[in-house]
Formats: C-alpha cells, sequence, structure tokens
C-alpha cells in the first residue's frame, strides 16, 4: 500500500473536509458492499446453519440434525466415492492440462516471423466459450455413431470406446472437454510466464553450447515454477467446481461415474426432493477440501518454487 | 497469496529476436498451424455441422464440408436417381444412375443412355456428392423452440449485469484508489476476500432467498446477485491509484466535486481498463449457467445457455443434431465477436490479473 496518503494534501487539513470525504467514500462503497453482504458474506453462515438440518417428512419445517449431515458425507461409501471422482477428476485435468499449455506455450514463443497472431487466434479461442457449449461441441464430438473421435481413432485403426456411456470413460471425456474450455486461459498464463523470463539467462546458456532441450529443462521450467504453482492453485480450484459440462456431458452418470461433489450439492439441493442440509453440509466440505489443497500446494511450493 | 507472482507483460517473445532460419521457421509454423487448428476443430465442426441437412449429418464416414447426394432427372423415371460412382471388378469406373434393388444386384442406367438397364453386381458404389449448405437448422432452431426470446434474455441478463458491475465497480474503487478514509484497507480486503468463497457455498441460501422475494423467473432473480464485482473493484482500482495526486487536488481547488472529477476526469482517462474489465464482465455473465439454471423454471425466462441444454435433452431420442448445432452456433456467436475485436484487450488482461473475471 503505497498510497497511505501522508497528510500533505492541501484540503486534509481541514477535518470538516475529512470527515465529509470519509462519508463520501463510505456512500461510494455502499452498493458493492451491500450486494456482497447479502449474496456472499451472510449467505455463508445461512448455509452453514442449513448443513446443520434435514427437512421433515410432513410440511416445510425442518429438523435440527447436528452434524449428521457431514456424518453421512463422510462415512457412507456411495458419498465418500464423489470426493474421489472430484480428486480423481481435478488431477485428470488439472495435470494433463498445464503439461499441454506449458508445451503450446512453448511453441507459441519460439520466434517465427509471420502469422503469430493467426495462431494465437486459433489456440485462444475456448476461452471464450461457455461450459455449457462446451459441453454441447464436445457431446457431438463423442458421438457413438457419426463422432468425429471415434471417427479419426478408426483411421488409424482403433476401435474408440463409447464415451459417454462406458462407465469406464464417461469421467475422461468430461474431463479432455474442460482441458479444452480452460486451456486459452492457461496458455496465456503460461505464455506470460515464459516471457518474464530474462533472456539473458538464454544467451548465457548458448554460449555454454547448451541445447532446446537443455534449456527448457534447467532454465525454463525452473524459472517458470512461480507461473506453474499458480496455474496449480487456480486450476485445482476450478477443477474442483466444474458444473456445465458435466451436467450437458453425462449428468453424473452412467451410473455414478462421474458424480463429482459439485455435482452432487446440485443433485441433492434441486434433483428430485429438494435435500438442501444435506447439499449444502456438501458444499462446505468441499470448500474445506479446496482450502486443504490449496494449503498443500502451498507447502510444496515453499520447497520447490524458485523465484528469479 | 502475496508470494504468486503475477506475469506482467505479453508483448516480448522468450528469446528475444533470435533469427531462425528458415527450416525452423517452416517446422514451427506447420506445428503451430496443425495444434491450432486441433484446438479450434470443435468450434469449425459445429459450424459446419450447422449448415448441414439431416440425411448428411448422418452418413458415415463423417464429412466436415456440407455436401449432399447429387440426384439426376431422367426421362421416363418419376423421381430423380441418385448418381453413384461405380467401379467394377475390371477396374473400369462408370457414372450410373441407380433404380432400384433386384436380389442381390442392382439395377442403374446411364443418364446419358436411358434405354439400357445395366445389372450391377460385386461392383463398388459411391455416392456422387456436392457441396450444399443449408440454412434449414437455423430456421428449425429459431422456430421450433422460444429462441428469440432466449437470445433477448441473454441480452437483457447480460446487459444489466454489465451496466451495474461496472458502475458500481468503479464508484468503489474510486473510493479505495483516489479517497481516503478509516477502515479503507480493512474494508478492500474483505472485499478481495469474497473471491475466496467458492459459488456453490452461497447459491443455495441465495436461491431460497431470491423465490421467498417472489424474484424467481424473472430478470431481477437472474442478475441481482451479481451486480457487484469485487474483480472489478480490484481491477479498476489498480488502474485509479496510478493516476497523479495532484489531479485529484488541482480539480478539488478549482472546486470540483469528488463526483464530478471522477465521471469528467478518471473514467476518460481510465478508458481501457474500464473496457478491459466490461469484457470480462460479458463473458462471464454470458456464460452463467448453473444459477440460471437454478432460478429459472419458466421456458419463457430461459437464457440461451439454459435453452441450449433443455433442447438438447429434448432432441435426444430422435437427435436433431443440426438444429442443436445451429442453436450453439449462435449462443456463441457474441462471445467470439468480442474476442475477435478485442483479443489483445483480453490476452492481456488474463496476463495482468490472472484471473478470467
Amino acid at each position: 500500500m503505497t498510497e497511505k496518503a501522508k497528510q500533505t494534501s492541501f484540503f486534509s487539513k481541514f477535518s470538516r473536509y475529512r470527515i465529509i470525504s470519509a462519508l463520501e467514500g463510505y456512500l461510494y462503497l455502499a452498493p458493492t458492499l451491500i450486494v456482497l453482504a447479502i449474496f456472499v458474506y451472510i449467505p455463508i453462515y445461512s448455509s452453514f446453519q442449513l448443513s446443520l438440518t434435514r427437512a421433515a417428512p410432513f410440511g416445510n419445517r425442518s429438523i435440527d440434525v447436528g452434524f449428521e449431515n457431514y456424518q453421512r458425507l463422510l462415512t457412507d461409501p456411495v458419498q465418500l466415492e464423489t470426493i474421489w471422482t472430484s480428486l480423481l477428476f481435478t488431477a485428470g485435468t488439472v495435470i494433463p492440462g498445464i503439461i499441454v499449455s506449458v508445451m503450446l506455450a512453448i511453441l507459441l514463443s519460439l520466434p517465427v516471423r509471420r502469422l503469430s497472431w493467426l495462431h494465437r487466434l486459433f489456440i485462444f479461442v475456448p476461452i471464450v466459450i461457455s461450459s455449457a457449449v462446451t459441453g454441447v461441441l464436445f457431446r457431438w464430438i463423442y458421438h457413438p455413431v457419426v463422432g468425429y473421435i471415434n471417427y479419426m481413432l478408426s483411421t488409424i485403426g482403433i476401435d474408440g470406446p463409447n464415451w459417454l456411456s462406458d462407465a469406464d470413460w464417461a469421467l475422461v471425456a468430461v474431463s479432455i472437454s474442460v482441458i479444452w474450455r480452460q486451456l486459452g486461459f492457461n496458455v496465456i498464463i503460461a505464455l506470460a510466464g515464459l516471457q518474464n523470463i530474462d533472456s539473458t539467462y538464454y544467451e548465457a546458456a548458448k554460449v555454454d553450447g547448451a541445447n532446446l532441450w537443455y534449456r527448457i529443462r534447467h532454465i525454463t521450467l525452473p524459472l517458470m515454477s512461480p507461473t506453474l504453482f499458480f496455474l496449480f492453485v487456480i486450476n485445482t480450484i476450478n477443477s474442483l467446481q466444474v458444473f456445465g459440462e458435466i451436467d450437458v456431458l453425462t449428468q453424473g452418470g452412467p451410473g455414478n461415474s462421474t458424480e463429482t461433489m459439485l455435482y452432487s450439492i446440485f443433485d441433492f439441493a434441486f434433483r428430485g426432493t429438494p435435500q438442501r442440509g444435506i447439499a449444502s453440509a456438501q458444499s462446505f466440505i468441499l470448500f474445506i477440501l479446496i482450502l486443504l489443497l490449496s494449503v498443500v500446494q502451498f507447502q510444496v511450493a515453499n520447497r520447490r518454487v524458485h523465484y528469479q | 497469496m502475496s508470494e504468486i507472482q503475477t506475469p506482467k507483460r505479453v508483448a516480448v517473445r522468450a528469446e528475444k529476436d533470435t533469427p531462425v532460419d528458415l527450416r525452423t521457421e517452416i517446422i514451427v509454423q506447420v506445428a503451430l498451424f496443425t495444434v491450432g487448428l486441433i484446438i479450434s476443430f470443435p468450434i469449425i465442426l459445429a459450424v459446419f455441422t450447422s449448415f448441414k441437412t439431416p440425411q448428411d449429418i448422418t452418413n458415415y464416414p463423417p464429412t466436415l464440408i456440407p455436401q449432399e447426394r447429387i440426384r439426376v432427372a431422367v426421362d421416363g423415371y418419376d423421381d430423380p436417381l441418385l448418381m453413384f460412382d461405380v467401379t467394377f471388378e475390371d477396374g473400369t469406373i462408370r457414372e450410373l444412375a441407380r433404380v432400384r434393388q433386384d436380389g442381390q444386384a442392382i439395377l442403374m442406367i446411364d443418364p446419358n443412355n436411358p434405354e439400357e438397364v445395366i445389372r450391377v453386381e460385386n461392383a463398388e458404389l459411391k455416392n456422387q456428392t456436392r457441396v450444399k449448405f443449408t440454412f434449414e437448422n437455423y430456421v428449425t432452431a429459431w422456430t421450433s423452440q422460444p429462441f428469440a426470446r432466449y437470445f433477448m434474455n441473454s441480452v437483457i441478463q447480460t446487459g444489466i449485469i454489465i451496466v451495474f458491475q461496472i458502475f458500481f465497480s468503479i464508484l468503489a474503487a474510486y473510493a479505495f484508489g483516489i479517497l481516503d478514509f478509516p477502515g479503507r484497507n480493512l474494508l478492500f480486503y474483505l472485499i478481495l476476500g469474497s473471491l475466496m468463497v467458492p459459488f456453490q457455498l452461497t447459491f443455495i441460501p441465495n436461491f431460497l432467498l431470491i423465490s421467498r422475494w417472489g424474484l424467481a423467473n424473472t430478470y431481477a432473480g437472474l442478475t441481482i446477485p451479481f451486480l457487484a464485482s469485487a474483480f472489478g473493484v480490484f481491477l479498476l482500482r489498480q488502474f485509479f491509484m496510478t493516476l497523479p495526486k495532484d489531479l485529484h487536488d488541482a480539480a478539488r481547488i478549482d472546486g470540483a466535486s469528488n463526483w464530478l472529477y471522477l465521471w469528467r476526469i478518471v473514467v476518460p482517462l481510465s478508458r481501457g481498463a474500464i473496457s478491459a474489465f466490461a469484457i470480462f464482465a460479458f463473458l462471464g455473465a454470458w456464460s452463467q449457467y448453473l444459477w440460471p439454471l437454478v432460478i429459472t423454471n419458466e421456458q419463457q425466462m430461459r437464457t440461451i445457455q439454459i435453452g441450449i441444454r433443455f433442447f438438447l435433452f429434448d432432441q435426444e431420442r430422435g437427435a436433431d443434431w443440426g438444429g442443436i448445432m445451429a442453436t450453439a452456433v449462435i449462443a456463441l456467436l457474441p462471445t467470439l465477436a468480442i474476442f475477435l475485436v478485442a483479443q489483445r484487450q483480453l490476452v492481456r488482461g488474463i496476463a495482468m490479473t490472472g484471473l478470467k473475471g
């Protein structure tokens, strides 16, 4: 905070002005604060209260059940499965997503003279596609009869799986679509990280006769580690909260194979008989999981990330 | 989060101006072009599919470019006949029109010599096709569901959210970036902290609240929870803080109120930052999915994203993929247009803030 205004400005000498100015400040903040209070801060509390209840069998009343919802979510094998699915899905989108993004960023940063704007256009474009449309586009690509992905696989002699109705492949299929949608964002961040690396490192390495792979392995990746770390944190948070693609592609199925924690919140709260208590409990568990993973990542980062 | 270094620049290259030889240039160009095509392929495929006839869509193997089978009118036959390239066992190829199946064989004729009927057995038949774009799917997409209404709902919903987010964020950013008052930093961190609260934690109480207010299935219900943006406040504050403090003092000495100074000086000077934020706000609002899904249950109030979902699931039995793709293309056109116009700003905004809005 550089701006901790040193009382040097002409007007700040007058206290009446300062009071009015302060009031004005609060007034300018009021709309944002009110909206955030009503729709972000207070709901955290209401959500927690809700998570300690369940709907009474008759009428609109709810019964206090203490931590029973949490207990059920953390002991029932079916519910534990959704936590496992979420973790699997997160690992399956974040790790390949970042690897692909870094490779693309390195490719994009190679010094070609022409058309780099066009390449960027084609590679970045998924950032503007919504999750619902992403789901629809991939549903078509995964089509069991005329889907392009299986057609492509068949041209090289592979008999592709039935992506969306095979319980072994559905989660992979959803992951691919999510990796695709997040690719543009990841490549942009990775590219910016690459371009922050001081070029003198490369020049020095070149003088020493290091080849391209050596330079990537021993200069690019270590110096990119803050960026990689940032991508890991953001992508983990995002992947744990994917909803659109799952809803459009599989709706949690087949069986429970793509039922992530977030999708189960929606299932509990809005499909069939609403069970908003347990849905809220699940959302708290997910929130805590996100925090835990972030803490773990920060711990790892403390040992592994190099800053220039 | 202070340990995270947010990347600053995008313009420069990693290995600055190292001259490359032609061979490397060609290899890299080809690689980039291939990768670009693969990544944008789902969109390209959707666009082409949306111009295909139903019969063309179900053809196997699938083709990218929309096409139709060629038919010719032949004297003596009521309906036009399908044209085939026929490869006979001895390797000769003839262009023949198909009349009908006759047991194992197919009866065919040469359109130039319709008198003679040829019995074709053990030959390879390949449909003759030509490029054919149809707008049928767009007509179906538009007429078989209240599509204009979905589109309008999305425009209104997005419009309300953008206008309020920009307005409220400018006000709050002015307070944080230029005014001074007790508790300023505390309140700033409070607002910033809301970025850490995931949507799933708040949306059930919000749903109950909005429903209790009787605002489900209204534009108010669709938009009210999103009228403020902590991201916008943060982005604009960072920019407002770069304006010289003397400018503010000078304006005040000349008798300008804060309100006047904000709208006459600060906002015009910050057009770049404000329009960058507007792009993020637009993309975020237009793409919203979970909230509009739960807060609307009347067809008339669905946004385009939700419209697609229900169109897809209604169609599932005898899926009209042409119509679905046309719907998807219409839904992605506005964001694609923004991307084409403002790609540079969007990319710079993401690289600077590390956030998508």
